[in-house]
């Protein structure tokens, strides 16, 4: 019980810090420089629908927010632009640099001075780059500074309108998708290249934007819960408990020591089959069919055994809010960790066999490299910073679960390169069963969350997933949603897969992806 | 890589699924009209050992030019339907339509009206339905294994 009073918080831990339009700036400059880790930027209503009326909108203004983690604590920074007092901005975007949404040297352009425009912050932070496209696109936002403002959510015929513009000798577009020649998901690439050397890669996903955000305004928490899992399957624990951790900051509530356990168990089997996934998925994408079958095979055991225990394979229905209702005892309990033991024994022997095959080795070495600046510029998560050097694992830092016995991985060179990103999952796997071993020891019982402090306004779940550290903003008078924001860890890393690609032969760009393995629907929600 | 083949052989034969009677191939050809995922991760299992679809002569392609099936997944948002129906235009007749999984068949669908432009039924004659959230691999290879499908296919040939 030592832990439960070690972390049992006076205050939950979000503080919601209110600025202006004018100071907006600063403040991300002096979270930045405090340490703070961007966990996305977000527009509060009206929505679009409202946006089309311009007249209407100038009367409303709009609110945009910030978060920050600075370590277990999380900071919202909120600015409101009211009608006729943003003019003070002009000027204030200054010139942007090193953002790869936009060409150095952009001047500013566009502060309005409608209540609608803020500054931009892309250049003292290029990983809200997307963050800002996706507010002006879906709540009709301004961000004076930010430009180009190539529509991200939106879909424009237009060409010249979302790629950047690549011209010389021998130039030439290859476009890949949406629809895929394989089993995946929906997303459109552009490539730019020469003869098979890859010069830039433009993104167009969100085709399977389904509106998540915006239909769980006006619904109740539980609901939420419902459209949250939807997301993503393959991510639907982790963005279900970030869900459930935000609304349990709202209600003022912190998890018992059953309830951290069961949901710590439940995150890590959704690390394990993805990670298993994954390494299987990076083998396909160098045409490894043995690996690939492997893999698979060890992914279909753990999904089972997960099915087994959750009566659902991707754990559908498993996070409650305020509540936990997986058990797990006895014979039952035992079994189930006789097989995860059997899945890690096998799946070494099989890594072994991926880590000395040479054709492997040379297929994944110094391919698809992200170095450990452009990781942190761009705001990267989960194991492709990792594999880059960046100590970005956020299970240190949640008092919500139980990582008390989660021992380091094994170290991986952090070549960023594909072979990194490969051993890092093998060695997380190891990591991940370990600490499944541990948890198992006892059983999981029915669980609950206690009342700690007064609710709050706008709670924060941040919540490591197999991709990365997810972030879910839920604001809500502690009945319904006012406004719900997903950030998950493959929002956050798409830009840094473009990076990886540029430099690399076209033919392994699969390669390249497969070893971020990010999801579409996650992203595009 | 031995050591693998070894371990895949011996899994197979631990599996122990059977050998199908019937001989009639079926291409399908997937389109994921705005899914959460989870049906794609379960139709790419059914090519494991465990399911091993192609002992069922099924085959996912990588051209809708020579599927008989569009397998379809996701509530249809409102981005995919032009890619959606062109890849339908490209298939040669005749040709089938499956919907794959609860979000294709229009049930239980979340998300804005605005952003979705489903259900499936509106926009194309759906032939086949394989209902969950999502299907088991078993219910995918079962619907696409023997509900006739690649008869049909080749009746209407």
């Amino acid at each position: 019980m030592g832990l439960v009073t070690k972390s049992a918080p006076q205050n939950p831990g979000t503080t919601l810090v209110q600025t202006t339009p004018s100071s907006w700036r600063e403040a991300h400059d002096s979270a930045i420089h405090s340490g703070g880790r961007f966990r996305g930027l977000y527009a509060v209503g009206p929505d679009e629908a409202r946006c089309s009326d311009r007249a209407g909108r100038d009367e409303t203004g709009t609110t945009i927010r910030s978060v920050f983690s600075f370590g277990d604590q999380v900071k919202v920074l909120s600015a409101r632009a009211v009608p006729g007092r943003s003019g003070e901005l002009r000027g204030a975007g200054a010139s942007l640099a090193g953002a790869s949404a936009a060409p150095a040297g952009a001047s500013v352009t566009g502060a309005s001075g409608s209540g609608w425009t803020f500054p931009s912050i892309v250049d003292i932070l290029p990983a809200a780059a997307w963050d800002e496209r996706e507010a002006h696109d879906l709540y009709g936002v301004d961000f004076a500074g930010h430009v180009p403002m190539r529509p991200l959510i939106s879909h424009s015929d237009c060409l010249k309108s979302w790629t950047v513009p690549v011209v010389g000798a021998g130039t030439h577009q290859v476009a890949v998708g949406p629809i895929h020649a394989g089993v995946i998901e929906s997303g459109h690439f552009r490539f730019h290249v020469v003869g098979e050397r890859v010069l830039h890669l433009d993104l167009r996903l969100f085709y399977n934007h389904r509106g998540l955000e915006r239909a769980a305004v006006g619904a109740p928490l539980d609901t939420g819960l419902a459209i949250v899992q939807r997301a993503c399957g393959a991510c639907a624990v982790s963005n279900t408990l970030a869900f459930a951790q935000a609304c349990e900051e709202v209600l003022g509530l912190w998890p018992d020591a059953a309830l951290k356990t069961q949901r710590t168990v439940l995150v890590e089997l959704e690390r394990l089959y993805n990670h298993l996934n994954d390494i299987g998925a990076i083998c396909a994408g160098i045409g490894f069919a043995p690996g690939t079958m492997a893999f698979a095979a060890l992914k279909e055991r753990a999904q089972r055994l997960i099915g087994r225990l959750t009566g659902h394979r991707f754990m559908f229905g498993t996070i409650q809010i305020a509540k936990g209702a997986f058990c797990l005892a006895g014979g039952e309990r035992r079994e189930a960790r006789q097989e995860l033991r059997s899945i890690g024994e096998d799946s070494m022997r099989s890594w072994r066999e991926v880590l000395f095959n040479t054709s492997v080795q040379n297929r994944v070495t110094a391919v698809g490299v992200l170095d450990a600046s452009s990781a942190a510029r761009f705001g990267t998560v989960g194991p492709a910073a990792r594999a880059s050097g960046i100590p970005a694992d956020t299970r240190s830092e949640s008092p919500r679960l139980d990582y008390r016995e989660l021992q380091p991985p094994s170290p991986v060179d952090p070549t960023g390169d594909v072979a990194a990103r490969m051993a890092l999952r093998a060695a997380e796997l190891e990591t991940t069963l370990a600490l499944l071993d541990t948890l198992l020891r006892c059983d999981l019982h029915d669980a609950t969350a206690g009342a700690v402090a007064e609710g709050s306004p706008v709670g924060v779940g941040v919540v490591e997933g197999p991709r990365g550290a997810t972030t879910c903003i839920v604001e809500s008078d502690g009945t319904t949603i006012q406004r719900l924001h997903l950030r998950t860890a493959s929002y956050a890393n798409w830009p840094a897969v473009a990076h990886a690609t540029a430099g690399n032969l076209l033919p392994d760009f699969p390669l390249v992806n497969k070893s971020f393995e990010l999801c579409y629907a996650c992203s595009d929600r | 890589m031995f050591v693998l083949l070894r371990q895949l052989h011996s899994d197979r034969k631990t599996a122990g699924i059977a050998r199908p009677a019937r001989r009639l191939s079926l291409a399908v050809r997937h389109v994921d009209a705005g899914s959460c995922n989870a049906c794609e991760h379960e139709l790419g299992a059914t090519a494991n050992l465990f399911y091993d679809l192609s002992r069922h002569g099924i085959t996912i392609t990588a051209s809708p030019r020579h599927a008989d099936v569009l397998l379809i997944t996701g509530a249809i948002t409102s981005r995919m339907v032009i890619p959606l129906l062109s890849a339908y235009q490209a298939m040669p007749e005749p040709r089938l339509v499956a919907a794959l999984g609860d979000c294709a068949m229009g049930l239980g669908v979340l998300g804005d009206h605005r952003d979705l432009a489903g259900p499936l039924e509106h926009l194309l004659p759906v032939d086949v339905r394989i209902p969950g959230c999502p299907p088991t691999p078993e219910q995918i290879l079962d619907a696409l294994a023997s509900s006739g499908l690649a008869g049909r296919a080749t009746t209407l040939r």
